[in-house]
């Protein structure tokens, strides 16, 4: 399968690379289906690109990586099933970058979190007030 | 949209187990109680709202930009 994007040109990928997000992602409840890349020229990021939108695409960071305590804020059950040894389960925050000095905001509210057994991603709401939706991180 | 008049302590009901409570009137203020079951997510249109727009913000990312970001990114995060 091939999809045009911004980052890679014209990528070409097998389909069970596919992560399905039964209900999109909030604001985006058309996208159905993504591929997550890990390229070394975007480490520690990654991209989220839909397979059903030319050229969209979300940059990714895992949320522990610049919050550890971020255990915390999320359900028990997710955090056991997050480093279990028998699950396939990744979080990761969306971010955005503003301006010319690149500064970089993560979304710790919602995070997406991938289920890579059951190819299955969902962007979740945590209910805590205190959790910010847009932390400076640089 | 069904509309209700309610007074305070009054509560609406809504399917299967989820309450809804006037707790408090005051000027233009409504403080709300919410009953619902834990499968039954609830959040101010504002919340929703601010997620949106992030994602958006987050959609428009220019690869060059990120690219840089990462590269400063990888001096301060150890992984």
């Amino acid at each position: 399968m091939k999809v045009e994007t911004q980052q890679f040109g014209e990528l070409e990928f097998t389909e069970e690379l596919i992560v399905r997000f039964p209900k999109g992602l909030i604001g985006f409840e058309d996208a159905r289906n993504f591929i997550i890349i890990n390229h070394e020229d975007y480490e520690p990021f990654r991209w989220l690109i839909s397979v059903d939108q030319k050229e969209l695409g979300f940059p990714l960071l895992n949320p522990f990586l610049v919050e550890p305590n971020y255990g915390k804020d999320l359900p028990n059950a997710l955090v056991e099933r997050l480093f279990s040894a028998e699950e396939a389960m990744d979080i990761f925050c969306v971010v955005t970058i503003k301006g010319e000095g690149g500064k970089v905001t993560i979304n710790l509210k919602s995070p997406i979190i991938v289920d890579y057994q059951t190819k299955t991603g969902e962007q979740i709401i945590l209910p805590s007030d205190d959790i910010p939706i847009a932390m400076p991180i640089s | 949209m069904l509309v209700l008049t309610r007074k305070l302590g009054q509560n609406i009901v809504i399917g299967d187990g989820i309450v809804v409570k006037v707790l408090k009137i005051s000027n233009n203020k409504v403080r709300i109680g919410i009953a619902a079951p834990e499968e039954v997510p609830v959040f101010r249109q504002e919340v929703i709202d601010k997620i949106k727009a992030f994602n958006y913000m987050a959609s428009g990312t220019n690869h060059l930009e990120l690219k840089s970001a990462a590269s400063f990114l990888k001096h301060l995060i150890r992984y």
